[in-house]
């Protein structure tokens, strides 16, 4: 046996979801209305034990809801298609035996297909309905079958069937919002990470378990610390791709917190995620595949932690001409394609002379001879200097000149008598010389 | 009695190979043509990857050593540009932070698959330097340990011998025991050779002739650097070696669009 709440005046879904709730767990949600008003279908099979009869849930059901302060009207009938016709064109409550469907929709108007319109069925041709004559339910059911799909084809057809009570589909219980998280009270508040990573590690298996047996993948780990000094220290991890995988979870969310370390002592720990759908990956036969990437995420975090945040990662060039400028990317390569493999295979190539550069230029002393330098002297160890035998320039360059990151300069590129190439430059605000990079 | 001895030992060494066990260092070395082009990372720069016999392998800890402007940090590149072109992924730890990003697009490094891991810019003092070695050395483990790479390199080209000797030497064969049997090739960038394992392959530059930088134009006004001539030599045990090589690298500056 099905029922259908109908809510006749505007208000939340939420109150009548609640109510329907109270009753059955599964309840469907229906598209609202045209006019605004929301319906909520139950399946009330099995509930005769715990309320009684059809008329005493049909009654229950409506109390309940006016207790909350809804005005809603209840119909029970043993199909869904019954129900929700019924709860449109009856108020108050209506009860219908099993079987006796078809014969109580049979005298409601042939308009009333619109009301339980669904994404499944297209929208019925009442128009056409009303040219052949038609002004009830009863009257398109009692049409032969055949005829109706002759002339409407298969949606013909299906209106016919929920002319006649039938469901086109079985109900869709709504699922409630699931939360991905687990927490844990803490007897003896702990200090330190050591003993922390073995609370997370009880937490991370039975949530990474949770995730894969709704087959969903963390886009966002949350940690919160709850400290001794009422404090919250909460950490929010992006994740660069969906991962389940518990000793990952925990992996990272430690490398965090070393990083990032509470300032007192934990006595409750919380652990949250924001689900997505898991990855569906498809290796390639003729690829090497990379690596998965919990792996990846992993040893970036393990590198971040060792070397500093933004010195690990895929540079990229900025969008300027200043010498050097760079960026650096989140390092997440992408699963070659065959082709690349393919075209890379003919790919021939002569290789490019490399600067070594220096972050921070090594300022030098420059002798400079008929507008040209002949001598470049160093303090700084490792270089060595000497007399320029061959050197080109100068190549001016400036940019930036409105910005306090600007530069003008002149560059030149020497051989000197160690045999290494430099390349030098000279700032013509400042008049100094440096070197920027070893051509190698 | 000789002949008893041949056999047995013809009967030994087919078991071994029959095994996969006779990459030991008594074997003979590979010749040109029986070597599985998979085990090896190409250059895609031909007269190198003829005389490496096809590139540098897998699974092997090699090294590019030569002084400053001998070509390393070109060939280095060159390899890393060569593995992300067919979708592998390469890391690169540098140790005092040298690489410039305009030298990796002349490259052809597809750096969406390149992994840089930046040391610290330490200048002059040897301890500083020693921390950025020990640093850059931790991470290049961790890079191996991962796994998944095509091409793992380790830059320590500028870092003074004095911070090189005072490593441990089993530093080196830790790294090789890492290494063995992935599909990483593993290349250590160095001023002089540090470390190779037993298949792996050194590859010298400028030896015995100072670095030649290429230059064009005639007059003061119109000279510009036009390359660099870098001399190869392989220096391996298990390789034949085919005297020395000359690679011509190009100054391709992305900066300067009139070059």
């Amino acid at each position: 046996m099905f029922g259908a709440l109908l809510v006749t005046e505007a208000t939340t879904i939420d109150a009548l979801l609640a109510v329907a709730s109270d009753f059955s767990p599964r309840v469907e949600l229906c598209a609202p209305a045209s006019d605004g008003l929301r319906e909520v279908l139950l399946d009330l099979s099995g509930l005769t034990r715990l309320f009684g009869d059809a008329e005493t849930i049909a009654s229950e059901l409506w109390r309940t809801a006016a207790d909350r302060g809804l005005d809603v009207r209840v119909a029970l009938a043993g199909t869904r298609t019954a129900a929700r016709l019924l709860v449109h064109q009856h108020a108050g409550v209506t009860v219908i035996a099993p079987g006796g469907e078809a014969a109580a929709i049979a005298p409601l108007p042939i308009e009333l297909l619109g009301t339980v319109a669904t994404a499944e069925l297209p929208p019925p041709d009442v128009p056409t309905f009303r040219r052949w004559g038609l002004r009830t339910l009863g009257n398109l059911a009692s049409l032969p079958g055949d005829e109706v799909a002759a002339r409407l084809g298969q949606a013909g057809v299906a209106w016919q069937r929920v002319a006649r009570g039938e469901d086109p589909r079985p109900l869709v219980p709504a699922l409630p919002e699931e939360r991905f998280e687990q927490a844990l009270d803490l007897e003896w508040p702990i200090d330190g990470l050591e003993p922390l990573s073995f609370v997370l590690s009880r937490l991370m298996e039975p949530l990474g378990a949770h995730l894969a047996r709704r087959n969903r993948s963390a886009a966002v780990l949350h940690v919160r610390l709850h400290l001794v000094t009422r404090a919250v220290h909460e950490r929010t991890l992006q994740l660069p791709t969906p991962i389940r995988d518990a000793r990952t979870l925990r992996t990272l969310a430690l490398l965090d917190l070393e990083s990032n370390p509470p300032p007192a002592a934990i006595d409750r720990v919380l652990v949250a995620a924001d689900p997505t759908p898991a990855r569906v990956l498809q290796f390639s036969l003729l690829t090497r595949a990379l690596p998965p990437p919990e792996q990846l995420s992993t040893l970036m975090a393990r590198l971040t932690a060792l070397m500093g945040e933004g010195r690990c990662g895929s540079p990229v060039e900025v969008d300027s001409w200043q010498p050097g400028a760079f960026e650096m990317t989140p390092f997440a390569p992408a699963e070659p394609d065959a082709a690349s493999e393919d075209a890379a295979s003919v790919h021939a190539v002569q290789p490019a002379v490399a600067l070594r550069r220096f972050r921070e230029p090594v300022p030098v002393r420059v002798r400079v001879d008929e507008g040209k330098p002949s001598r470049v002297t160093t303090d700084r160890r490792g270089l060595g200097g000497g007399r320029v035998e061959t050197c080109a320039g100068p190549w001016r360059t400036s940019g930036a000149w409105w910005a306090s990151h600007g530069w003008d300069r002149d560059e030149w590129d020497v051989t000197l008598t160690d045999r290494a190439t430099y390349r030098l430059f000279h700032a013509r605000d400042t008049g100094h010389w440096f070197i920027e990079g070893i051509v190698d | 009695m000789a002949n008893m001895a041949n056999i047995a030992r013809a009967a030994l060494e087919s078991a071994l190979r029959d095994r996969k066990l006779d990459r030991t260092l008594t074997t003979a070395p590979w010749s040109p043509g029986d070597r599985d082009p998979s085990v090896l990372v190409p250059t895609d720069v031909a007269v190198l990857d003829t005389c490496l016999h096809g590139g540098f392998p897998r699974g092997q800890v090699s090294e590019i050593a030569g002084p400053s402007s001998s070509g390393r940090t070109a060939l280095l590149l060159a390899l890393v540009g060569a593995a992300t072109r067919r979708g592998e992924i390469a890391a690169i730890v540098d140790t005092l932070d040298r690489l410039d990003i305009a030298s990796t697009t002349v490259a052809g490094i597809d750096r969406t698959h390149l992994l840089w891991v930046r040391g610290q810019a330490i200048a002059g003092s040897l301890p500083g330097i020693e921390r950025a070695l020990d640093r850059a050395l931790k991470a290049f483990t961790l890079v191996l340990q991962a796994g998944g790479f095509g091409v793992v390199a380790l830059d320590v080209a500028d870092v003074p011998a004095a911070a090189l000797t005072r490593l441990p030497f089993t530093t080196w064969l830790r790294v090789q025991r890492m290494v063995e049997g992935s599909d990483t090739a593993c290349v250590i960038v160095a001023p002089q050779p540090l470390a190779r394992s037993a298949d792996g392959l050194t590859l010298v530059l400028n030896s015995s002739t100072p670095p030649t930088p290429g230059w064009a134009g005639n007059s003061n006004r119109s000279r510009r650097l036009a390359g660099l001539d870098v001399a190869a030599r392989v220096v391996s045990p298990r390789r034949r070696v085919d005297g020395e090589i000359v690679v011509r690298c190009t100054v391709e500056d992305v900066r300067r669009p009139g070059l």
